[in-house]
């Protein structure tokens, strides 16, 4: 029984007998030994298959900040933040409206949406209770609305009743938008209080809500500073909550109750043009846009190692 | 108050798009026909391309985002890795409308120029690949959106396999497993619902994404017959179509969004569940309630 | 009975290294002079473990016994080469049977193919079935015939005191036993590519009295054709299951030592150092 091949049915005190282990053990060393060499190959090929799909993932970054640089420099100048913009055809012209424009309309979003996301995560914070855990679901969710969405509804609700387009409408539209990414934001920012802080504070009595404006709020502020900024840096680049709510317009406008031009507005007008230096103009625009966007993303992540460097 | 803003951008949206469900009845979803001035309006044909773009474009992103989290992740030493998935990161930072324009002027003549010509050549797929010479259509929308949704696929994959712990992959190292047999046995599987769920939010936001879609798709309004034809999205129906549509063809428009809301809304849902979920742990169940009973001894 | 089946003859492998399938020797494993450093200077507070020399006795058990942090799972884990993967540097010589783990020519792969590993916790790869959990390891090294991996699932989960409790139900999901199972199967897996070591870290400490105790009686009959080496904080159990024991306490440097190391009732009983007294009779750890 024990002759011949190894295949057959065994009984089990055969199957733990020394020979039998010893079998075992044998064709299992010499598969390891044989096979480590194709399964090492296998696995150096899949490495280099990843890195090299590392390089596919890195291309379009590279393609879209060249190309953006490469065409929109020739774009800037003084002229084109000073000025207006220029019928087509004709030389010269800015964008100075597009960018105080972007500057008005989410400097109001972000008036409205950052006090209303901190008060929301203050009361997230200090609860653990279903309802919590459900707007907070409700708040990653709604952080997926596509943004289209969001400026239709504005639409719906603003622009219809009042006949009217307004860069504050475009506001309200985009501070819908940040809303849900702040008020997480936030309140990842201030559980990442160390908790005998929390506890020292509640030792003395306070009310949780009270304990957290006061010092939660003080200690956590690098980081709630990193997590509005990357809101802000967000909404500066949104589009389609702005299409149909502050429309646009080539007239440098200050007052939020008109239609107001916006950076990704220009740009979306002009690159959709054949003209040439229309498209030079958009170009340049993205590349002050993208700019922008840099700088915020930078100063918040300062924000972000300046927390942590001097967290207790 | 949140629930307020959702409640009432639900209702506003609906009943705005009311008419246009009477006027076509379940018709709008179905059918291909979208014409204004003959008042059809069907979302078959946005619906479809819809489906089309985000599929392929998830059919590009999926393969490249988890090659590229796992090289980051599990083959490049840290000091090397840390930067680059910032510079990955970096990629989600950029506007959509930068996106789009980029398309639009930098990927359509390249498309136009060679990148079609050259899959029209390649026999038996070519099928796929055929009429369209534009340069702007289904195909390059797919990759617009592919690249759109790597720095999601790619940051949550990442975390997902960073937090497979030490003891799990020490039980495939133990066993005699090389460094790949370790990720792809006790690495990958572990972050199968981390995996998941990065899919799934991927495609919510590719699913949603109007702006950079409508400019390199094309606008046509016909079913496509290959994935170089120009197609619409939802998305980009209503970038094309809302300014200057009125009465029913307008309501027909708000009516888009309402499908293209259930969708993403579908779609985000499933993601922040998955991402919710803690599943596929050594869940040892206590030993009052196992399944598998130790007293269950045959009897020789 | 054929003499190559007492597996006399050596063979040679691709680490260039002569490996006896059943080594001679009294001793399984032997460490000379091990010392285990963490980080990157050779600075003597990041030592863990200093100059351990030990030999693990062929087919019996040895508890290495100490508090916590004194450096045994650090030695266990010398044996089997997991150090690669941490920064933890290894000096001294770890040999089993003839083959020197740490020569430039030995392959950890091939090392951890002779040397078994049972953790803490239990670490199943959960979204595998029960059978291809036990078979996890074989597949790994190149195995691949049906009947073979049967053959093998089967006496392991034999030896784990497993099979007649699973043997119906090998395709459900490892995750649903209950953790005294899991254990069981974790030590099914290691078993099943035949280790002549097998390393066990504390591996009751996550499991309940009764479960505990199966899992005792588990090692002492392994331990009739398997080398086993016990990490463990528990005393009681080293005086229970283990043939020798090895106690492992913090210098005052802070850093983990080998204080003595003999057959169980000896060090218990009569134990030379004065450290080992103090720690068997509950004064310090």
């Amino acid at each position: 029984m024990s002759a011949g091949t190894d295949f057959v049915r065994r009984e089990p005190a055969d199957l733990l007998s020394p020979e039998s282990v010893a079998r075992r053990r044998r064709m299992v060393r010499r598969a390891s030994r044989s096979t480590l060499r194709r399964r090492r190959l296998v696995g150096n090929t899949t490495r280099l298959a990843c890195y090299l799909a590392l390089v596919i993932a890195l291309v379009p970054l590279v393609a879209l900040l060249s190309y953006t640089v490469e065409r929109g420099v020739s774009g800037l100048s003084v002229d084109f933040f000073s000025q207006l913009p220029v019928p087509e055809g004709v030389p010269g012209g800015g964008v100075e409206e597009a960018i105080i424009g972007t500057l008005i309309i989410v400097g109001l979003a972000a008036l409205v949406a950052i006090p209303l996301g901190l008060s929301v995560a203050l009361f997230l914070v200090d609860r653990r209770g279903k309802l919590a855990a459900s707007v907070r679901f409700v708040a990653d969710v709604m952080s997926g609305i596509p943004s289209i969405a969001i400026g239709v509804f504005a639409y719906a609700l603003f622009v219809v009743p009042s006949h009217h387009y307004a860069g504050i409408i475009g506001s309200f539209a985009l501070a819908v938008l940040m809303l849900p990414i702040i008020v997480r934001a936030d309140e990842v920012a201030m559980r990442t209080v160390p908790e005998d802080l929390w506890d020292a504070a509640l030792a003395l009595g306070a009310r949780p809500s009270r304990v957290a404006r006061s010092v939660v709020v003080r200690t956590a502020l690098p980081a709630l500073v990193t997590g509005n900024l990357l809101a802000v840096a967000r909404a500066v680049g949104e589009t389609a909550p702005l299409l149909f709510t502050a429309l646009g317009s080539s007239l440098l406008i200050t007052n939020p109750f008109q239609p107001m031009d916006a950076m990704p507005l220009r740009i979306y007008l002009d690159g959709t043009q054949a003209d040439p230096h229309l498209q030079t103009v958009a170009w340049a625009t993205a590349l002050v846009l993208l700019a922008f966007i840099l700088v915020l993303s930078i100063v918040a992540r300062a924000f972000a190692s300046y927390a942590t460097r001097h967290a207790r | 108050m949140f629930a307020a803003i959702v409640v009432s951008l639900l209702v506003s949206l609906v009943w705005q798009a009311a008419p246009a469900f009477r006027h076509s009845g379940f018709n709008f979803l179905f059918s291909g026909n979208w014409n204004p001035d003959t008042e059809h309006f069907g979302a078959g044909v946005f619906i479809v391309d819809t489906l089309i773009t985000t599929g392929v474009g998830l059919l590009i992103a999926i393969p490249v985002g988890i090659a590229t989290a796992a090289a980051l992740s599990e083959f490049l030493p840290r000091r090397i890795g840390a930067p680059l998935s910032t510079c990955i990161d970096l990629l989600a930072a950029v506007p959509s409308i930068v996106v789009g324009l980029w398309g639009l002027l930098v990927l359509i003549p390249i498309f136009e120029r060679d990148v079609e010509p050259f899959l029209q050549k390649i026999p038996l797929v070519r099928h796929l690949f055929g009429g369209g010479d534009l340069g702007s259509g289904l195909l390059l929308a797919s990759v617009v959106l592919a690249v759109m949704m790597l720095p999601t696929m790619v940051a949550l994959t990442r975390t997902a396999l960073q937090g497979v712990s030490v003891a799990d992959r020490e039980a495939a190292l133990a066993l005699g497993g090389t460094h790949w047999q370790v990720v792809r046995r006790a690495v990958i599987p572990g972050a199968r619902s981390g995996i998941q769920a990065a899919i799934t939010l991927a495609m919510g936001r590719a699913l949603g994404e109007a702006i950079a879609v409508s400019l390199v798709i094309g606008g046509g309004v016909n079913m496509p017959h290959s994935l170089l034809a120009t197609g619409t999205t939802l998305g980009s129906a209503v970038v094309n179509f809302f300014s200057e549509a009125t009465g029913v063809q307008r309501s027909a428009v708000i009516g888009l969004v309402v499908v293209l809301l259930a969708f993403t809304t579908v779609t985000n849902i499933g993601g922040q569940l998955l991402l919710r979920r803690r599943g596929g742990r050594t869940g040892a169940v206590p030993d009052q309630g196992v399944l598998l009973a130790d007293a269950e001894v045959v009897p020789a | 009975m054929p003499p190559a089946m007492l597996g006399r003859s050596p063979q040679v492998g691709i680490d260039g290294h002569v490996d006896a399938e059943t080594a001679a020797g009294e001793f399984a494993v032997t460490l000379e002079h091990v010392t285990v450093r963490y980080g990157k200077v050779e600075n003597a507070k990041q030592v863990a473990v200093r100059d351990v020399s030990l030999a693990f006795p062929r087919n019996q058990v040895t508890a290495l016994l100490g508090p916590s942090g004194c450096g045994k799972t650090t030695i266990l884990r010398t044996i089997n080469r997991l150090h690669d993967h941490t920064t933890g540097k290894v000096n001294g010589v770890v040999r089993i049977g003839d083959l020197d783990v740490y020569a430039r020519e030995t392959q950890p792969e091939i090392v951890r193919t002779r040397v078994g590993m049972v953790f803490q916790r239990p670490n199943l790869f959960p979204t595998l079935s029960i059978f291809d959990n036990v078979v996890a390891g074989l597949r790994m090294n190149g195995v691949r015939k049906r009947e073979f991996l049967h053959e093998a699932a089967e006496a392991a989960l034999r030896q784990a005191a497993l099979w007649d409790s699973v043997k119906n139900r090998l395709g459900l999901p490892a995750v649903r036993l209950s953790g005294g199972q899991q254990q069981r199967l974790c030590i099914a897996r290691a078993l099943a590519i035949e280790p002549e070591v097998l390393l066990l870290d504390e591996p009751c400490s996550a499991l309940d009295p009764m479960a505990s105790a199966r899992i005792e009686e588990l090692i002492v009959e392994l331990s009739s054709h398997i080398t086993i080496a016990l990490v463990t904080h528990n005393l009681f159990q080293a005086t229970r299951i283990s043939d020798r024991t090895a106690v492992f306490l913090l210098d005052d440097d802070n850093t983990g030592t080998l204080v003595e190391d003999g057959p169980t009732l000896d060090v218990f009983q009569s134990p030379k150092d004065p450290r080992t007294l103090a720690y068997v009779t509950g004064t310090i750890g």
